[in-house]
């Protein structure tokens, strides 16, 4: 009697969540014709002159265009200018192009350009993008289409800072501002952005949008890798890029409905050494840790074919890259050679007197931990400390720590050489070569490649550079991180980029949901 | 009561001094620095100590603590260094989705806890009593993180009654909210049931049955109302739990929630915006357990408050 009246509960219970879900169901998530992109996090800004994070500038790079762009293979091409003329090594002339509107149908000028770099430049803009523009000593604006950019010394990766977004003149600073974003003159514009939520792209109406292209981007943050998963899975979600664990691709795969695109990037993960360590400064004991870790087995197995052996920091896509230098394959048996060469001489248990402390943060427990086992089996003990991120960061940043593995996004210039490997920019004056490498000659080669703006001749330091790093051995190349995108077969024309930039979502048309199960 | 209800909102300005102090001395002491947090790998150390200094992060601590008293004395939390906002306002935009989820985790706990419990309590042993505890036992048991997934999966992807992730309408409250809900209702069926059993043995119950009530009606009508004290009690403790379940299902739901935004800022080590969650956080837990105190109040008549 009383069973049944628990039973009778339950049934109550089942059918007011049935009522409840049945309520739900009806009124759709998104309008057809929207794409839903699920994303990790938030963007951090909105505004173009601050974000720095890769998912605002994803989602920048759609409402915002820059001077110049770089595309698919690499290269960069003119976004708003039409020509660019370098007329001394000092000087870059960039020529715009007319009838460029802004999503609110202000026409684009020079003195918006102008107005974007010197908001950033204004020394209490306290914007992040300010240190990458250091070099950057002033923009003018002789007329309405002519922006000359002037540089402190002859510098070869110039044209890096054409690629900032661009805001119209007056923009106020974000923390003033009511409106999602400032109007942009991309493919879209920004119709609401909902902190933790969702951020609403909807088409620039001073644009032409392509015949059938897709009219409304829903980014929705959804921190969850498994719920990312499902609503590919359940058609919720239409897109999901390099935001998936590999051990879930196969069963994305096996959904008909789904596409799974794994295609070449340009991310570099490394192995890095600190050389205030004077095992390490032992070239011996580097390539014997090199020597020693199975990389083309991680990538099958671990990293499910999602990457693809490095050579150096340059992937094959840079116009800079060098293929032949030399390399690193699986060799315990040299390895131990040559650790006994360095004499670290192997214990009655295998082992040698070699321990080194291994940094790294939740996420990369994992990779830390195969680290452990394979350099086990040539006698070297591996400590794995992990670290909450912010304390990691902090601690590599300060070149606190013995080993550790990073990896580099959006290598685009090989001048990001000289921020990796030059002594100058060692800690504590910098912070980006926190191994504190240092060798005359590497010093010598990226400072020349700063300066030298002849391709040829660039060409030439950079094959050099690349070389030397795969024989001295500051980082492990462990592998260039492909661009892993999962999405809905009705979705046409997405092109990934080797960057992971989203650019391509423009053309895209989402076809009817014929016999898919329509958006939820 | 209106009295007493004065005294402890006074009381709550040394809670808040406490609390501030203490979030304030952690999330200084632990390494980690907002500005590298925020300008990244390529930044000039120039330009590193240049925002450090126009945040006031180049001030000793002791002065930094000293301004951000002051600022909370005026009611001002400061304004978040990762969001560039005042720190009230990103507050008071997540607060209510927060509260949203633990009042409904509240509501499904009590809804699941006391049938459950009166059924345990009414005949302790019985066939109800194992069926029940079983339930409470395997509700505790089952962590957030997994039974989150689990209902995602049977109620709505199979089933397809409710939205999978989300704020939105009650149907999107359901999931994140059972959730919440189970492992508490649990603890609280638990309590029910023990409570049940010992008033049951009460003078006043062995009279009410004597004059011919049946021992559930008893229960119900006599019984009941003096086994609340505990739960209630046990209800207001209860929340600090809730409020940091709150935290994992809001990350599991995508629920635009304040645990989240904490979350967040401190991986940014966003000092103010860390300081006025924590802050919320633990006012929220006072002023619930002053409210439960005044509860007693109501539920139980040989209780006053002076």
């Amino acid at each position: 009697m009383r069973l049944a009246r628990v039973g009778q509960a339950a049934i109550a219970m089942a059918v007011c969540a049935i009522a409840a879900g049945a309520c739900a169901r009806r009124g759709p998530e998104h309008a057809p014709g929207t794409v839903q992109i699920d994303i990790e996090s938030s963007p951090t800004s909105t505004d173009p002159r601050f974000a720095t994070d890769a998912i605002s500038s994803r989602i920048n790079e759609l409402v915002f265009d820059s001077l110049v762009r770089i595309s698919g293979d690499g290269e960069f091409t003119g976004d708003l200018a039409e020509r660019i003329e370098r007329p001394d090594p000092t000087t870059i002339v960039f020529h715009l192009k007319h009838a460029v509107q802004f999503s609110d149908g202000r026409e684009l000028t020079s003195r918006d350009v102008k107005f974007t770099y010197d908001s950033i430049l204004a020394p209490g803009s306290m914007s992040a993008k300010r240190a990458g523009m250091i070099e950057l000593a002033a923009v003018a604006a002789p007329d309405d289409y002519t922006v000359v950019m002037t540089t402190r010394h002859p510098y070869a990766p110039a044209l890096e800072l054409g690629l900032q977004g661009v805001v119209p003149v007056g923009t106020p600073l974000p923390a003033e501002s009511i409106e999602a974003a400032p109007p942009g003159t991309g493919p879209f514009a920004m119709r609401s952005y909902r902190r933790d939520e969702s951020v609403t792209l909807v088409r620039n109406p001073y644009r032409t949008t392509p015949f059938d292209g897709a009219r409304e981007i829903l980014f929705k943050v959804v921190p969850d890798p498994t719920v990312r998963a499902l609503e590919l899975a359940e058609g919720i979600c239409n897109l999901s890029e390099n935001n998936l664990e590999a051990t879930v691709l196969p069963w994305l795969e096996r959904h008909r409905a789904l596409a799974v695109s794994n295609t070449p990037g340009t991310t570099y993960r490394y192995l890095a050494f600190n050389f205030h360590d004077s095992r390490l400064r032992d070239l011996r004991v580097r390539r014997a840790i090199a020597y020693s870790i199975d990389r083309a087995a991680i990538v099958n197995s671990m990293l499910r074919g999602t990457a693809r052996l490095a050579t150096g920091m340059l992937a094959p896509e840079s116009w800079a890259y060098v293929g032949d230098v030399m390399s690193y394959g699986y060799d315990p048996a040299k390895a131990r050679r040559l650790l006994d060469e360095a004499g670290y001489r192997a214990g009655r248990d295998g082992m040698r007197a070699l321990r080194f402390e291994f940094k790294t943060t939740p996420e990369g427990a994992r990779l830390a931990e195969v680290f452990q086992a394979m350099l086990k089996r040539v006698g070297i003990r591996l400590e794995v400390r992990t670290l909450e991120w912010a304390t990691y960061y902090g601690d590599i940043q300060r070149g606190n720590f013995e080993l550790t593995s990073l990896q580099w996004v959006g290598i685009e210039d090989p001048s990001y050489y000289y921020m990796v490997f030059d002594t100058a920019m060692a800690p504590p004056r910098g912070s980006t070569n926190r191994g504190y490498y240092s060798n005359p000659e590497m010093d010598a080669l990226v400072e020349a490649g700063q300066r030298t703006l002849d391709p040829a001749a660039r060409k030439e330091i950079y094959a050099r550079v690349q070389k030397l790093a795969a024989l001295d051995l500051p980082y492990v190349s462990l592998w260039w991180v492909n661009t892993v995108a999962v999405l809905d077969r009705d979705l046409r024309g997405f092109e990934p980029y080797p960057n992971g930039s989203l650019r391509s979502l423009a053309e895209v048309t989402l076809a009817a949901p014929g016999g898919a199960e329509p958006a939820q | 009561m209106i009295r007493y209800l004065i005294r402890r909102v006074f009381a709550l300005v040394p809670v808040a001094l406490g609390v501030a102090t203490l979030t304030f001395a952690l999330i200084h002491l632990v390494p980690g620095d907002p500005v590298v947090a925020m300008l990244g790998d390529t930044a000039a150390p120039a330009d590193l100590a240049g925002m450090r200094h126009q945040l006031g992060l180049d001030r000793p601590v002791l002065a930094q603590y000293a301004s951000f008293l002051a600022g909370l004395a005026r009611g001002d939390l400061g304004e978040s260094i990762s969001y560039r906002q005042p720190v009230a306002r990103l507050i008071a935009e997540r607060y209510p989705a927060t509260l949203e989820l633990a009042a409904a985790g509240l509501l499904v706990a009590i809804l699941i806890a006391f049938p459950l419990g009166f059924i345990a309590g009414a005949k302790p042993g019985g066939a109800g009593d194992i069926g029940a505890m079983g339930f409470a036992i395997l509700g505790i048991s089952v962590p957030h993180i997994y039974l989150g997934p689990l209902l995602m999966i049977v109620f709505s992807l199979d089933l397809r009654w409710l939205p999978l992730t989300g704020r939105g309408g009650i149907a999107h409250l359901v999931l994140p909210a059972l959730t919440l809900g189970t492992a508490l209702a649990a603890i609280v069926a638990r309590m029910l049931r023990q409570s049940l059993i010992a008033v049951s043995s009460s003078d006043y119950m062995r009279t009410a049955i004597g004059k011919g009530l049946s021992r559930r009606a008893a229960l119900l009508r006599h019984g009941l109302r003096n086994a609340l004290t505990s739960v209630v009690t046990l209800l207001g403790l209860q929340l600090g739990g809730l409020l940091t379940g709150a935290l994992i299902v809001e990350m599991i739901f995508s629920w635009p929630g304040l645990g989240r935004m904490l979350i967040s800022a401190i991986n940014a080590r966003d000092y103010p915006l860390v300081e006025g969650c924590v802050l919320t956080f633990a006012l929220t837990y006072v002023v619930v357990n002053m409210a439960t105190d005044a509860v007693y109040a109501m539920v139980d008549p040989r209780v006053s408050l002076k």
